[in-house]
């Protein structure tokens, strides 16, 4: 019954996607899109588009995209237990780098 | 450590290849970070690149000698100094009154980005390789 219930979901929410992606007729004027293809190699002196969106006009993009990273590596050595020691409970006591045997 | 004896042996030409590939992993790691606001690529792919370096190392000596807390500290520093820079350089607006250093900060953007990515999939990849198990190491 889950199971069920789950695929009708899943056909409505891609009908849905759907019907919202291909039948919206809201046209916007790429002013963006020319400003930074036009100006980015005066503005940052980069020859790379991307990496000028990247590192100068989109910035915050970036510093959260390496906070991400950084928050997925907190979680997996926070949730995964130690590889030092026999029992692998207390994974934060005794490191003497191993390796050495 | 002696689940180490119970691993196979890793083959010769494994190991001899990747040792000759070693290098030129490196060497296309740094030209993609460094070269990122000229050709495609930039911190990201390079430092993927650079964690592939220590794949390589795991899948012909697989030993555990390198600590995953001394690569996460560093990991953690480069983060500090991608925060640190666009704060310090682009968001007082220094390097856009300043045309002449604009390559050099996205150079150094690359390259802490790049280090920064790289030591964090490295991260990654040690705690899955040297992971011992399920059953008796859950907490």
């Amino acid at each position: 019954m889950r199971y069920i219930a789950l695929a009708f979901v899943s056909l409505f929410l891609f009908i849905v996607v759907t019907a919202v992606t291909v039948r919206h007729d809201e046209r916007l004027d790429p002013v963006l899109y020319e400003y930074v293809t036009a100006n980015f190699r005066d503005d940052t002196s980069a020859r790379n588009g991307v990496a000028a969106v990247l590192l100068n006009y989109r910035m915050y993009d970036t510093l959260l995209e390496a906070l991400i990273l950084l928050t997925a590596i907190i979680g997996m050595l926070q949730f995964l237990p130690g590889y030092h020691g026999d029992d692998g409970i207390d994974d934060t006591g005794d490191r003497d780098g191993g390796g050495n045997e | 450590m002696s689940d180490m004896s119970e691993l196979s042996e890793p083959s010769t030409i494994t190991r001899v290849v990747v040792s000759i590939l070693y290098p030129f992993i490196l060497m296309l790691g740094f030209y993609i970070i460094i070269n990122g606001h000229y050709t495609p690529g930039g911190g990201f792919q390079g430092g993927a690149t650079l964690a592939s370096v220590f794949i390589a190392r795991y899948v012909v000596f697989p030993v555990e000698d390198i600590r995953d807390e001394t690569v996460h500290g560093w990991e953690r520093l480069f983060l500090a100094l991608i925060v640190l820079g666009p704060i310090l350089l682009l968001f007082t607006g220094f390097v856009n009154d300043h045309p002449e250093y604009q390559i050099a900060y996205l150079t150094l953007m690359d390259i802490l980005i790049g280090l920064q990515v790289g030591l964090g999939l490295s991260v990654v990849v040690f705690r899955f390789a040297f992971f011992r198990g399920v059953g008796k190491s859950w907490r």
